[in-house]
């Protein structure tokens, strides 16, 4: 429409389109509130020639209802980039105006549904800094070559250097391939998280369908013999596992990873129906972290992740950086990536040897008194559910083989295990405040907690190392604070 | 580093603990009170009582035993390149904020700690706000102003 118009010049509307896409969501919006008591008529069996008139009407006044509303809207929605702001004026009844300084923008980043890909229009998202508390801001709908131009004028500021230079393609640095794809799918470990969803609709299933079909359908397939019930058990496995597989697919497929030509900008491409565009600036970063989940690691696979300051709506964001590659490949991809935090990850300093006993203990403490109550009242029982302390033990003991740390110049490296297994690399002038705590028991063992926290999102997060020698944990503070501060007074970033 | 940090809390936060402490200690006995309410017609007078008993003790040591084992343990620094912080009662937590990450510095007080000319130190860091509480008002005022000076001397470099 007015792709042509640079769009510092004029007030710009969206593309057409958005008028659609307004329409499209107060159509949802509503047919939700009206789909509850047109279900339940439906359901008592009300169901006359005189009501489907009226639910035809219902719906119908609701269409032309939502287009007039998608137009309004889309007439009372316009920016302009001018005087180092972006200002958005929308609201139908409730006109509001909000301008955004230039320099609070952290991020833009461009989303598709699947609406937009029909006509090739971009959901533009502007991401701004935390503290102020300010909301993102999105358009809906904009054309490729405005989303595009909009996109400069953001982050013009940034790169004023080069206005005049036209930029390069970002070189791609690394790209999922379809194998990887369904790897990452298969060893996900969403198949709880999906089993519960299966399990969750089979239920709904059940109680929407009349009663008799329900018990029917039941008796036909409700297990008769254990083998059967094993046999359900295993399908629904399978289902979730397979459910799991297509999420994945679904927000990963086709992901690319690319650094902008000045290396200022990673840019993160990814998604099958909806496609998921981002632009994650490199001084950002705040750490890394190389996750291997429980199905992975055996197969020496990691899932790469960023904490990222002022990105993301909510506090404590971290983004996936690559949802698959062979571990040993993860310092060569951040050598390309992210050089602040590329370097040895193995050979960490493991913990001391009287840290283990704790970690078993503490693995198992939540168990005992379970165990201990089933012993008392029921012997035998009992008596066999404390032998659930032994997995748990082990779980212990195996979180403390995979914690440790390490420390090159200022760049620290710590890894521990919840169930996937966690390596943290942390650049020592990221680090907004550092430090450990001793409990009395660690006072005993002269054991501490090593707690570092970076900021991410609109806040932070800590990460911590329990039970290191608490002799170490003063050295590590301290040697981190000489480097720190001499990095800081070097470099320094806005954060 | 190794030396705690040497600067203590006002010793009025001990005062300011207690209160707030025996203001905790009214809705606790009132449990424990009626508890052995309940309990007295059914069992033992000294069974009954063990509730009002307990919550009783709970009091003691919210407003006799802690306040100044607190107290003790609370201790803050401010270095030129950074804030050192130690407290906890148990867990004894040792922070240290590096000036260069501070990025804003207020105090505050809440209507007792007016009434005891006492104040809290806050000062935030892009990963959220850390505090030291119980300064003496002028006290509170220099920390918050050598924070403030020492964070922008180290923009400047």
């Amino acid at each position: 429409m007015n792709s042509s118009a640079p769009a510092s010049s004029r007030e710009q509307h969206l593309h057409p389109i958005g008028m659609l896409l307004e329409a499209l969501q107060t159509l949802r919006r509503w047919f939700g509130v009206a789909a509850f008591p047109g279900i339940a008529a439906l359901i008592n069996g009300e169901f006359g020639v005189r009501i489907l008139l009226f639910v035809l009407l219902g719906v119908a006044l609701l269409g032309i209802l939502s287009a007039v509303w998608g137009v309004l809207s889309w007439r009372a929605t316009s920016y302009l980039v001018s005087g180092g702001a972006l200002h958005l004026k929308r609201g139908v009844f409730q006109k509001s105006e909000r301008s955004l300084p230039l320099e609070h923008v952290q991020s833009v980043s461009s989303v598709q549904g699947i609406v937009q890909r029909l006509f090739d229009v971009v959901e533009v998202r502007v991401e701004t800094a935390g503290g102020g508390g300010e909301p993102e801001i999105s358009l809906s709908a904009l054309s490729r070559s405005d989303a595009e131009a909009l996109r400069e004028e953001l982050t013009s500021t940034r790169r004023a250097s080069l206005e005049d230079f036209e930029e390069p393609a970002p070189a791609v640095l690394r790209r999922l391939s379809v194998r990887d794809l369904l790897l990452a799918g298969l060893t996900s470990g969403q198949i709880g998280i999906a089993a519960s969803v299966v399990l969750g609709a089979s239920q709904t299933v059940d109680q929407l369908l009349p009663r008799n079909l329900a018990k029917q359908i039941s008796e036909a397939l409700l297990p008769q013999t254990v083998w059967a019930a094993l046999l359900l058990v295993l399908a629904i496995v399978v289902f979730a596992w397979v459910l799991a597989i297509l999420g994945t697919v679904l927000a990963h497929a086709n992901f690319t990873l690319s650094r902008s030509v000045d290396g200022k900008y990673l840019h993160i491409k990814r998604g099958l129906l909806k496609r998921y565009e981002a632009t994650v600036p490199l001084a950002r970063i705040q750490a890394i972290k190389i996750v291997e989940g429980v199905l992975r690691q055996p197969f020496g696979l990691a899932t790469l992740r960023v904490e990222s300051a002022g990105f993301g709506a909510e506090e404590g964001v971290s983004t996936t950086l690559f949802p698959l590659l062979p571990r040993k490949k993860v310092e060569k991809l951040l050598r390309a990536t992210a050089p602040r935090f590329a370097g040895p990850l193995d050979d960490l300093k493991p913990l001391p040897a009287r840290a283990r006993r704790r970690y078993a203990f503490r693995a198992v403490l939540p168990v005992l008194p379970i165990s201990a109550f089933c012993a008392v009242f029921y012997f035998l029982p009992g008596l066999v559910s404390l032998l659930v302390m032994l997995p748990a033990a082990l779980y212990g003991l195996l979180r403390y083989r995979a914690a440790g740390r390490r420390l090159d110049g200022d760049r620290l490296v710590l890894r521990f295990r919840r169930l996937a297994r966690t390596t943290v690399i942390l650049p020592g002038e990221r680090l907004q405040s550092r430090g450990y705590s001793v409990s009395p028991l660690q006072r005993r063992n002269e054991l501490a907690t090593l707690e570092v926290e970076v900021a991410s999102g609109r806040g932070g997060v800590a990460f911590r190392l329990v039970d290191l020698e608490a002799e170490m944990a003063g050295n590590l503070v301290e040697a981190l604070a000489e480097r720190g501060s001499r990095a800081a007074s070097q470099e320094r970033y806005s954060v | 580093m190794r030396t705690e940090p040497e600067k203590r809390l006002d010793p009025r936060a001990k005062l300011l603990w207690r209160l707030t402490g025996a203001l905790q200690a009214v809705p606790i006995l009132a449990g424990g009170a009626f508890a052995s309410y309940v309990f007295a017609g059914q069992v033992p007078i000294y069974l009954a009582l063990l509730p009002l008993l307990a919550a009783a003790a709970l009091n003691v040591l919210f407003v006799l035993v802690l306040p100044p084992l607190l107290w003790r343990r609370w201790r803050y620094e401010i270095r030129s390149l950074e804030v050192d912080l130690q407290r906890g009662l148990l867990r004894v937590t040792r922070t240290l904020v590096p000036m260069a990450r501070v990025q804003h510095v207020d105090t505050r007080h809440g209507p007792l700690q007016r009434r005891l000319g006492l104040s809290t130190v806050v000062f935030y860091t892009a990963a959220g706000p850390n505090e030291i509480p119980q300064l003496a008002q002028k006290t509170a005022a220099e920390v918050r102003d050598r924070i403030a000076e020492l964070t922008q001397s180290r923009d400047e470099l």
